[in-house]
């Protein structure tokens, strides 16, 4: 592991397994609205880790392989955030699949302090997982 | 008057006419991806009706999605084409901090309650039975 000791005695994991599909991004869009509540984000910041979840859930979703799994990590040190999300991609899908030029990546990059998509070796030479990450800190900037 | 749309997902909407001209579309829930296309197809209704101002009450919305805020982007394009006067309700941080971050709310007539925006359609005589 690569993280110093410091850091990882100051960090919690909390992960989500479950099936790529809509139905549970709210639940897992209110996960970390409370782990961000719980860590003390100020209010705009809770707001905006919401949301971006929440896109960066239903983007990974709209390009998964049907019954895949989708899985978010967050990994919450002080004053920030960490999220890792992944999925295995429907065939047929490049790695450029997460596309980056529409209007959600752009209110992505918006609301998180850091992001950007991640290319993931898949458990067979089949699949393939792609995932995106994204880094919020509890304080919002002025902008 | 008072017409239901029929509910699905998190989201529900339903529709008053106070006066001639004048249609309110109450929203509350949650608007996502599952549940924008509810929300576009209500709002593609009424700018496609006989209204002249449209109030989009966004007072029961506890969570905006890109795809939400990218459903009140067009209806804006679309209401500006039609000459619709387009207002928006709402004092919710899960609405107004989604419009500031992306610095969309200069493209809406915001008002903290269904009150002030009706009055000041009243001033402005949008949409009034006066005229």
């Amino acid at each position: 592991m690569s993280a110093s000791p410091d850091r990882a005695s100051h960090e919690s994991i909390v992960e989500i397994r479950t099936e790529a599909g809509p139905a549970m991004i709210p639940t897992i869009r209110a996960v970390a609205a409370d782990l961000a509540g719980r860590a003390d984000f100020d209010l705009d910041a809770i707001s905006d880790l919401r949301m971006a979840v929440d896109e960066t859930c239903a983007t990974l979703v709209s390009i998964a392989a049907p019954g895949s799994t989708l899985t978010c990590r967050f990994t919450v040190v002080p004053d920030m955030i960490e999220v890792e999300a992944a999925v295995t991609m429907a065939s047929g899908q490049g790695t450029d699949a997460v596309a980056t030029d529409t209007f959600g990546w752009r209110v992505l990059q918006t609301l998180a302090d850091n992001v950007g998509v991640l290319e993931l070796p898949g458990t067979d030479s089949a699949a393939t997982q792609v995932g995106i990450r994204l880094v919020k800190r509890a304080v919002t900037d002025q902008r | 008057m008072t017409e239901s749309a029929p509910r699905s997902g998190h989201l529900s909407t339903h529709v008053s006419t106070p006066s001639p001209g004048r249609v309110i579309v109450h929203v509350s829930g949650e608007v996502d991806t599952l549940t924008a296309p509810e929300l576009d197809a209500a709002l593609d209704r009424q700018l496609d009706g006989p209204a002249t101002s449209l109030v989009l009450d966004l007072t029961g919305v506890g969570f905006l999605a890109s795809s939400g805020l990218a459903v009140l982007i067009k209806a804006a394009h679309v209401a500006e084409e039609r000459g619709v006067a387009l207002s928006l309700v709402t004092a919710n941080r899960a609405v107004v901090r989604p419009l500031e971050v992306t610095k969309t709310a200069g493209m809406f007539t915001i008002h903290d309650s269904l009150v002030t925006a009706e009055a000041a359609l009243d001033r402005d005589g949008t949409g009034s039975s006066e005229h």
